[in-house]
């Protein structure tokens, strides 16, 4: 046992070093191409999408914009590719405190504002710190479980990551952005699930979550404490009874179930799908738009994107059991979880079986900030492919 | 993780991070979970979207197709506008709008352009307007385009009745701008329209709809968000063609707009724009005045600069925006060459025009000069028909004088060789003095907006050798004589000639500065908004604006006081300039005529001649001062002879007083 990991380790470090000195064609070689293929095509089927989906939007399509998105995001996603994990580990302080930092100041902007404020204003751009902050949270969290990965048994560590992990969550929650507090959430559960906490640990973790979301929409409001505001609990909670009322809190949502409905087999066409085109499908750019696409493209086309998600998670979880080492594996279990949550949830929503939050769905949803994190997180998750241990093919 | 602890005999390092790492069983487990997990995900999703697109597509699809509620806006009331003691100045009446909704109009061109057709022939619309319209907001099929807002009893019957042939065309409750007083106060209430496109874009996220009207110009535009109010909405069901299914059922109220109380007073603001045509037709029967074809009066609290009244002329009827407007009455104020014509009535005058200010300047120029230290009051100057320095002759606006005279002297009589000499003094102070003339000027207001609530408002000019150099540059042809600042334009400034100009509103709150004890107000004319009470009248405050505290200007009390004596000899003395107006009303008024000599090319001219600009300015009581006003006839000729007996009508309707006039000396 103990010589086999020596040997890992040699050979471990020495592909390490093969990875620095290796050009680019050598670098290019070791590219999950599947991954690679996997993100064009959704990258292009998404534009595509949406392309169809805001043609008869005022403004018209968002085709242009959303596409000089993708190719800033493809920008970083190669710069991505140059820079070593080891360093996001190695910054995982100032990363993890100046993520929260920036969230703090959302906060205070949006308090001297008295609204909701998610957005930095930057001129050219503006800029959603806690979509950002996804993959930012993952890099910070992991670093701080890698380096406690010992002592992973004992309740200690989890408990801090814990800590480290609430924080920025309740933040997000104040802005406040309950979808977004939602993906930290399961970001968290997904690195702790990785970085070996005791299953014991686990279940009682879920069981808390449970406890606390429960008590948030049913118990303490039954109790006269609203820790939510009555149109959150409504969002959250309406897809459990969709005809309570159809003209409020529900009515997003029937519209959504039926727009994906009447889609059919084959679909409606860009022209012919009168939910989108009329706009009885509210937000059908961004927290609908997968409603949208399963109107205008039907069951064939909300069906390739979902296949081309599945490759991209598959591909993740992949490198999550090729990675360097326990850094890498956490921040692709992280970010893998983190993807197949989003889609989950934002889809599953627009089809009344999940909660209704505001959680854009990966490269289709309109929207510069999402868009760009997405292409970092899976920029991070080929970053880490690159560097693995060559053993295994060689 | 399992044998780990073996690895670090044989490199050095941080233990914690360069552990060796090996995919244990453990963490390979927890992998293949989450892979199911991700499998059962999406076993789910394509479930669930199985079971909706292909098992109950049929269903969904007839539902989306059934799908037909439009949501109608509810129009709130647009709050009031009340002068200072509730009057109403604008006010609304109920109208009905006529409203396209794309998405319900006939598919075909041909049938569109029929149905079109009979609107036009219903409502005088013409059908490329309405098609234009279309077009414009075709993006959006469920928001509907307003065509017109003041659609007649009889249309709407005849509209109604025959719904069956006008598919998509609906006729919806509106409220339409009302003017009690027609013209009255026009240019400061400015007028209400359909939201533009731009402005639809800059204002989407304030809560504004395509099909909104908005505050266009004045105190109509400047505090919209309170006049607005908030549309309710109304859902109704139509069938395939767009037919409504039943009534429409509220489903939000709106709210009406709040009311929003003026400084204004109408008795004032009515005598001070019937003063305006009473001074042209005075200029007119003038010699001087013969082009009088325009101006402003201005009257002000100078204690808070609460505008009492702002009247401009010509001026025009709010009332042709309401409702379709016709391109007809709205030409003299849109269009380029007939409001040339009508010499732009749609211009504010008071703070949107500049003219040189002319004697009226003289105050500031006396301020400045004793606060520089380069001339005390008592200082005597000879006051001569003509001034010669650097080889020109600068005359006296009258010949029949040759005395030494003090600095409230040569205010009240008005005499210019004074003022000559104290420019020259300015012009010989060294370079490191800056230049205080101009400086004073802009401490007074002067060159800068005034900060009024209402918009758009120019700066006027107060020239300085800086300014000059960057007017004449070298790339646009000036020479270096252009761009020097020569003796004659400080002495020119002094006397309030040249290139300098000033708005009327400025030269108001200059003499509220002088009346008040040197402190500059901000103008405004929003007192409150209120809430709008059940029959229209104001109810309870709910924001006070009020009045911003006056801002020191910094002059000197004793210099301050020497040019109210000034201005009180000009309007009482034996030799005043204003005597004949004022000399007998029973109140006592201060203040200085103006005659201002400008270039102005006519409506029709080919080249500029240069006419008189009728100025005066002034407050009262003397001691105790609760207005100040300034009047001004463009080409009016004389300030004596237009502008003060124009003011002085003002200064009647305020204190409930009338004066006989008498002959009266000019400047």
């Amino acid at each position: 046992m103990a010589i086999e990991a020596v040997d890992t380790r040699a050979r471990g470090l020495r592909s390490r070093r093969e990875a620095e000195v290796v050009g680019l064609s050598a670098m290019l070689r070791r590219l999950d191409w599947v991954l690679m293929f996997a993100l064009a095509g959704v990258v292009a089927y998404g534009l595509w999408a949406i392309d169809g989906i805001t043609k008869h939007d005022v403004g018209g399509s968002a085709v242009t914009r959303q596409g000089l998105y993708a190719a800033v995001g493809a920008l970083v996603f190669v710069a991505v590719l140059f820079i070593d994990p080891d360093i996001y580990r190695r910054l995982r302080r100032p990363i993890y405190f100046g993520t929260l930092g920036i969230m703090v100041f959302v906060l205070a902007a949006g308090a001297a504002t008295r609204g909701s404020r998610r957005w930095i204003d930057v001129g050219f751009f503006t800029f959603q710190p806690s979509e950002f902050g996804k993959v930012l949270f993952v890099l910070a969290l992991a670093g701080f479980l890698a380096g406690r990965a010992r002592s992973m048994s004992s309740p200690a560590a989890p408990l801090a990551a814990l800590g480290y992990g609430l924080v920025p969550i309740a933040l997000v929650f104040l802005q406040p952005d309950i979808g977004t507090a939602l993906v930290y959430t399961a970001a968290l559960a997904a690195v702790l699930f990785i970085a070996g906490i005791r299953w014991s640990h686990f279940v009682v973790l879920i069981t808390l979550t449970i406890v606390v979301a429960l008590s948030v929409l049913w118990l303490l409001p039954a109790a006269g404490v609203n820790v939510l505001k009555p149109y959150q609990a409504a969002r959250l909670t309406g897809f459990t009874h969709p005809s309570s009322d159809i003209q409020g809190a529900t009515y997003n949502l029937r519209q959504s179930i039926t727009a994906v409905g009447a889609g059919g087999l084959r679909g409606r066409g860009v022209l012919g799908a009168t939910q989108t085109r009329l706009n009885y499908l509210p937000e059908h750019a961004t927290d609908f738009a997968f409603a949208s696409l399963a109107e205008e493209r039907g069951f064939f086309g909300a069906s390739i994107l979902l296949l081309l998600y599945l490759l991209v998670v598959w591909r993740a979880l992949k490198i999550v059991a090729s990675a360097r080492d326990l850094y890498c594996a956490i921040v692709a279990g992280g970010i893998a979880f983190m993807f197949l949550f989003q889609v989950f949830v934002n889809s599953a929503m627009t089809m009344g079986i999940a909660p209704i939050t505001g959680i854009p769905l990966p490269f289709v949803s309109v929207g510069g900030s999402s868009m760009i994190t997405n292409f970092l997180a899976i920029g991070i998750l080929q970053a880490i492919y690159l560097r693995r241990p060559s053993r295994r093919y060689s | 993780m399992a044998s780990t602890a073996g690895g670090g005999r044989f490199l050095p390092g941080d233990p914690r991070t360069s552990e060796p790492y090996r995919l244990t069983p453990q963490t390979a487990l927890r992998v293949a979970i989450l892979a199911f997990l991700a499998l059962g995900v999406f076993a789910v999703l394509f479930l669930r979207l199985w079971a909706l697109q292909v098992l109950s597509g049929d269903r969904y699809l007839a539902q989306a197709n059934d799908n037909r509620v439009r949501t109608l806006r509810v129009e709130a009331a647009r709050g009031p506008i009340v002068d200072r003691n509730g009057s109403i100045l604008v006010t609304n009446v109920p109208g009905t709008r006529l409203e396209l909704w794309p998405a319900d109009l006939p598919k075909t061109w041909h049938a569109q352009l029929k149905e079109l057709q009979a609107i036009s022939k219903v409502t005088g619309i013409a059908v490329p307007t309405m098609v234009a319209q279309l077009r414009q907001h075709g993006s959006d099929p469920l928001t509907p385009i307003v065509v017109q807002r003041g659609l007649r009893r009889d249309q709407v019957n005849y509209i109604d009745e025959r719904a069956a042939q006008f598919p998509g065309v609906q006729t919806q409750d509106s409220y339409l701008r009302k003017y009690p007083y027609q013209s009255l106060a026009a240019q400061v209430l400015g007028y209400v329209g359909q939201i533009s496109a731009l402005e639809y874009k800059q204002k989407r996220t304030a809560g504004y709809q395509p099909t909104d009207s908005i505050g266009q110009a004045g105190v109509e535009s400047t505090y919209d968000t309170y006049l607005r109010g908030r549309n309710g909405t109304a859902q109704l069901t139509v069938d395939s063609r767009g037919r409504p299914k039943g009534p429409a059922t509220l489903v939000a109220q709106p709210s009406p707009g709040e009311t929003l109380r003026l400084t204004l007073d109408i008795g004032l603001q009515r005598a001070a724009e019937k003063a305006l045509r009473y001074g042209i037709s005075l200029a007119h029967s003038g010699i001087e005045g013969a082009h009088a074809d325009g101006g402003a009066i201005v009257a002000m609290d100078p204690r808070n600069g609460a505008v009492l009244a702002m009247a401009s002329y010509p001026t025009y009827q709010p009332s042709i925006y309401v409702g379709h407007p016709d391109a007809q009455k709205l030409a003299p104020v849109i269009d380029p060459t007939q409001a040339a014509q009508a010499n732009y009535p749609g211009i504010n005058r008071a703070i949107d025009a500049a003219y040189p200010p002319g004697s009226t300047f003289k105050p500031v120029t006396a301020l400045a000069a004793m606060q520089e230290g380069i001339v005390h009051p008592f200082d005597q100057i000879l006051c001569s028909p003509d001034f010669k320095a650097y080889k020109q002759v600068f005359n006296n606006w009258t010949n029949l004088i040759n005395q030494w005279i003090d600095l409230p002297t040569a205010l009240g009589m008005s005499c210019d060789t004074y003022f000559y000499e104290l420019g020259r003094r300015f012009y010989v102070l060294p370079a490191d003095r800056g230049h205080p003339l101009q400086g004073w000027a802009n401490r007074f207001g002067l060159g800068e907006l005034s900060g009024i609530d209402i918009s758009p408002e120019v700066p006027g000019l107060i020239p300085t050798p800086e300014w000059r150099r960057q007017a004449y540059p070298a790339s646009q042809g000036y020479g270096v004589i252009d761009r020097t600042w020569k003796p004659g334009y400080s002495i020119q400034m002094a006397i309030g000639q040249g290139q300098i100009l000033v708005t009327p509103l400025q030269m108001t709150r200059l003499y509220a500065m002088i009346a008040n004890g040197g402190n500059l107000v901000t103008p405004h004319l929003a007192d409150d908004v209120e809430l709008t009470g059940p029959n229209g009248q104001p109810a309870r405050v709910l924001r006070r604006f009020g009045a911003q505290p006056p801002q020191p200007s910094g002059v000197d009390p004793t210099a301050l006081h020497y040019v109210q004596q000034g201005l009180e000899e000009a309007t009482h003395a034996a030799f005043g300039t204003g005597v004949g107006v004022f000399g007998n009303f029973p109140v006592n008024i201060a203040g200085k005529t103006g005659s201002a000599e400008k270039n102005v090319t006519l409506p029709g001219d080919r080249y500029p001649q240069n006419l008189t600009q009728s100025w005066w300015c002034g407050y009262g009581p003397y001691d105790q001062p609760t207005i100040a006003v300034c009047a001004v006839i463009e080409n009016g000729g004389h300030g004596g002879t237009a502008a003060a007996p124009a003011a002085l009508r003002v200064f009647e309707q305020y204190f409930n007083k009338t004066a006989t006039t008498t002959s009266h000396i000019s400047d």
